[in-house]
């Protein structure tokens, strides 16, 4: 391949590819994202590709590994296209009668679509699966349609016509004031608007000047930085290429998790081939705007997320945060001005710039435009990547899109902003989701996970989990911090193990609020919100662990025990085979009994007694005989 | 370094069968307060070592057959006193390590550079008076063991400038290293085998420290892929990083420290990856953990003892649809059951059999 060395090479070269990707009939999109190939959908692809050769269909029929489509609940998915229409749960033997159906209209494939519990139909289409046909699919949109490893499927969706038209004659100012004018706003966290940002590391002084996209996702419970970088890297990059040249910058880097290996190769192979076509390095496009980027792998660290911490990991060093009295936008990565930004964020520039400032504002709220990617996930029956526009309800998102909560369990509450963001109950569902709403009642958007939770969540635990999980990350620079988690982990233990006082309560109030106050940096200052908001919503059920003992979600190990309903046991003995450690024991009246000194509570025996017995029962401790 | 003001004279026999090595010699020791003797084969060679019981001798490979081996391995015998320094035409990295094995002291290429011989040769007349006055043996032999498994990095290590000096101060590190590392692996049983493991585990270090051109700012991307090959990050490697990118140790271990990804302990040669993610948290992630712990027997963040697997938890691996997951080494499990838990790791260990 030669360089594209103009703008009408880009042409010529997209309508090229076009006319190759049109040349085939149809093509089948099988979802290779992480979580579709835990489900062996790279088997599932291979097989399919094998099987189209055996029929002759090579010229009719195209096999496209595309990276995430977003409802990684029912994977391993296949979209048909251009029909679209999507089978779910589709397996290798499953592979015959999806070819029969494409060319003679026969095959039996009825069981692979989306089955919607309240009509009882078969829906085919994507958009009339409600998981789809209530997002509005921006950033995720060409997830489904491109082979991330290859940068003429990108082209051919129109990519780079976004950087195209920026180095064709947009002056760095102009392709500034668009971001500002659109308000995109931070998708990593707070929210700060982007375009801002750019400008503060456009006119700060110091030469050569950074950009970095934040790749580092540490939040838990969120994957949608993953999936775009796995499923269209070059978004991201035409993004960070149009961000460089807005703010006069010439080298870039992308910091990628470690725990993320398929993302950071197709970040690898998309700067690879951005660079072969000459989309990236010495004079892109004949622009004479030069421009080249690097990876860099995190090491596994949660702080390092943080823009400064971040930016010292990148210059090898332990990467903890420094005061920001001043701005990393203005002394950054070895003290030049860097903007950092997150996957999400520069991935919708190239939308912005193409579509234009009036279509990106329709969307959206007037304070949060343009959509936001949640991973809905935990207890909720649609799992997966949803792209909805700001402003959506929750309970929109976690009913219509979501399909409430499985197995007929009671909703209880929606975790928003991972360890930095709060629980938001169900008094407040009607909430409007965007970055302003969300810190109103306690919580934030962070990086957009929603995590659901039902009756058989304690809240008590919850806030101990992201508790235990700061103590573990804080990188025990400032104290209030270090020390403040460790002593909130200690309070929390001990509710969690019946041991807790009735002081503990305010005791935890007032060390949340001297953390929030005086903590170094943002995982500091927001530790204690998962506390505080779990606290101010449901203390009745920290109250209940003190004064009662009791965890009435059956979650906290101390105050719960496990038994076998005699009355309901059929002495099928699945309880036995499960449990690791040899505690369900068979009695002579033929059924079984948990023998309470060699259980260690893993539940193996609850989730393995049949639906129809329910014999295996949770009950409280205090109720077993010692 | 000035060997003939304190020693008494010794004799430098040259052992030149070609016969074209002995005038690059004269020139080379001009002036040196020592006497030059010629033997024009290896037989008359090891006579004349025989009687004279020389300072240094000098063997010029010339065909790099047996009998020149041979006679560097007599010669130890003949003579324990005299110190042997090789010269060849045909430098390969084998010829090298065979007369370093065989005792050479010091491994020279032709033409030889004369400040090089010179210098060379006042060392090993040095050291030859050392041991006549009955200085422990014992260390030389050890210092030549070292060298000999060094003698490949040597090269290297030239090429991008690391002193004679330091490379040597390195490779006596080497040896108590190799002694920790075999306790550490339990596998190695002995001093030479941990050496030579060694050697290529620096060798492997470097390979690494190349792909990112010695930039100190990469330290942890290469430590990143030493954890990836090694499993862990040995303590002789840290030592060897340290001194070629010229970081302290203690920055290096810092780092390793800070980091999840790093592991200053084996590694067993599996990992299992417990998500404890929010969304693996609330569908029940510390259940599934106890139910590996229990199966494998041992808790999160152990390896077990015949270092095959190693059981960790990890913040979020992305796989929240799965939830609960674990990773088992580059495969994602859907909270598997014990009989299903039990069935993967059995088909690890065959194919570890198979292979």
């Amino acid at each position: 391949m030669t360089r594209l060395e103009t703008h009408d090479d880009l042409k010529k070269f997209r309508d090229g590819v076009v006319a190759q990707r049109n040349s085939k009939a149809t093509w089948l999109a099988v979802c290779a994202g992480t979580g579709c190939r835990a489900y062996g959908a790279d088997k599932l692809a291979e097989a399919l590709e094998e099987e189209v050769k055996k029929r002759g269909l090579e010229n009719k029929i195209g096999v496209r590994w595309t990276g995430c489509h977003g409802f990684c609940e029912k994977g391993p998915l296949v979209v048909i296209q251009p029909s679209d229409i999507c089978y779910q749960g589709v397996q290798i033997k499953d592979i015959p009668a999806i070819l029969d159906k494409i060319c003679t209209g026969k095959g039996d494939v009825e069981k692979l679509c989306y089955l919607d519990e309240g009509s009882g139909k078969r829906l085919e289409k994507l958009d009339e699966i409600p998981f789809y046909k209530f997002q509005k699919r921006i950033v995720l949109e060409h997830n489904v349609l491109i082979d991330a490893s290859e940068i003429s499927d990108y082209i051919a969706v129109g990519g780079y016509s976004a950087l195209s038209k920026v180095l064709s004659g947009m002056k760095p100012e102009a392709v500034l004031n668009e971001v500002k004018k659109a308000n995109l706003r931070g998708r990593g966290g707070g929210g700060f608007p982007a375009g801002r940002k750019w400008e503060t590391t456009r006119n700060a002084p110091g030469e050569p000047k950074y950009v970095i996209v934040n790749a580092d996702e540490g939040d838990p419970g969120a994957y949608m930085d993953r999936s775009i970088l796995e499923g269209n890297p070059h978004a991201v990059l035409e993004g960070l290429i149009i961000g460089a040249y807005a703010i006069g910058a010439s080298e870039g880097f992308i910091y990628v998790r470690q725990e993320y290996p398929l993302a950071r190769n197709h970040a690898q192979k998309a700067i690879d081939q951005a660079r072969e076509y000459g989309l990236l390095g010495e004079d892109i496009l004949g622009s004479r705007f030069s421009f080249d980027v690097t990876i860099h792998r995190g090491a596994g660290a949660f702080v390092s997320g943080e823009s400064s911490a971040l930016m010292s990991a990148i210059e090898g060093h332990v990467g903890e945060p420094r005061p920001k009295y001043i701005r990393t936008s203005e002394k950054g990565l070895w003290n030049k001005p860097s903007c950092l930004n997150n996957v999400e964020t520069w991935a919708n520039v190239p939308h912005i710039i193409t579509k234009g400032v009036e279509w990106f504002c329709g969307m959206g709220t007037k304070g949060s435009p343009g959509t936001k990617i949640f991973s809905l996930v935990g207890k909720v029956k649609n799992t997966g990547l949803v792209e909805v526009p700001m402003g959506m309800t929750l309970r929109d998102i976690v009913y219509k899109i979501g399909g409430g909560i499985p197995g007929g369990k009671k909703f209880k509450a929606v975790q928003t902003g991972g360890p930095s963001g709060g629980v938001i109950p169900e008094s407040l569902m009607d909430l409007p989701v965007d970055f302003d709403e969300l810190s109103n009642v306690g919580s934030m958007m962070g990086s957009g996970g929603l995590i659901v939770m039902d009756e058989h969540t304690c809240m008590v635990d919850t806030a101990r989990y992201y508790t235990r999980f700061l103590a573990n990350e804080s990188c025990g620079k400032c104290v209030p911090c270090r020390e403040g988690m460790r002593q909130m982990l200690n309070i929390l233990n001990r509710i969690a193990s019946g041991e807790g006082r009735e002081e503990d309560l305010p005791l935890i109030e007032e060390l949340a609020e001297f953390m929030e106050a005086a903590s170094l940096c943002a995982l500091g200052q927001s530790a204690p919100f998962p506390v505080a908001s779990t606290l101010k919503y449901f203390r009745e059920e920290y109250e209940e662990h003190i004064r009662e003992k009791r965890c009435r979600a059956g979650v906290c190990q101390d105050l719960i025990a496990y038994e076998i309903d005699h009355a309901k046991c059929k002495a099928c003995g699945l309880c036995q085979k499960a449990c690791p450690t040899d505690a369900i024991d068979k009695s002579e009246d033929k059924v079984f009994t948990v023998v309470q000194e060699k259980c260690i509570k893993c539940g193996a025996c609850f989730s393995a007694c049949p639906d129809k017995f329910s014999a295996v029962i949770k009950v409280p401790a205090f109720t077993i005989k010692k | 370094m000035d060997a003939n003001k304190s020693a008494p004279q010794l004799n430098v026999l040259v052992i030149d069968a070609g016969g074209s090595f002995v005038e690059e010699c004269r020139k080379a020791l001009e002036g040196e307060k020592c006497e030059i003797v010629v033997a024009g084969s290896c037989k008359e060679g090891l006579l004349s070592a025989e009687t004279d019981q020389p300072g240094v001798v000098i063997l010029d490979l010339e065909t790099n057959d047996i009998s020149e081996f041979k006679m560097l391995g007599n010669l130890g015998e003949i003579a324990p006193d005299s110190v042997p320094i090789v010269v060849s035409r045909n430098a390969t990295v084998n010829v090298a390590v065979d007369s370093m094995k065989l005792g050479a002291f010091d491994f020279l290429v032709r033409p030889v550079n004369p400040k090089k011989l010179l210098e060379s040769v006042r060392q090993a007349l040095n050291y030859s008076a050392m041991q006549r006055e009955g200085q422990s043996s014992e260390q030389r032999a050890d210092k030549h063991d070292l060298l000999l498994e060094g003698l490949d990095v040597f090269g290297e290590a030239y090429s991008i400038g690391l002193e004679k000096r330091e490379f040597l101060d390195e490779l006596g590190r080497l040896e108590s290293a190799a002694q920790s590392h075999a306790e550490s692996l339990g596998q190695v049983k002995t001093k030479e085998e941990a050496i030579a493991e060694i050697h290529n585990d620096l060798l492997d270090a470097d390979a690494i420290m190349w792909k990112y051109d010695f930039q100190k700012n990469a330290l942890i991307q290469i430590l990143l892929d030493v954890q990836e090959q090694f499993r862990w990050l040995p303590r002789h490697i840290l030592n060897w990083i340290s001194g070629r990118l010229n970081i302290p140790l203690s920055d290096i271990y810092v780092i390793a420290n800070f980091y999840e990804a790093f592991s200053l302990e084996p590694r067993g040669r599996h990992s299992i990856q417990v998500c404890t993610g929010t969304a693996c948290h609330v569908r029940g992630a510390s259940e599934l953990l106890m139910k590996i712990s229990a199966t494998l027997g041992i808790e999160a963040g152990q390896t077990d003892s015949s270092q095959e697997f190693t059981l960790e938890t990890v913040n979020c691996i992305g796989c929240c649809a799965l939830a609960p997951v674990v990773q088992i080494d580059s495969q994602y499990y859907r909270n598997p059951s014990k009989e299903q838990f039990e069935k993967i790791i059995k088909s690890l260990k065959d194919e570890e059999a198979l292979v």
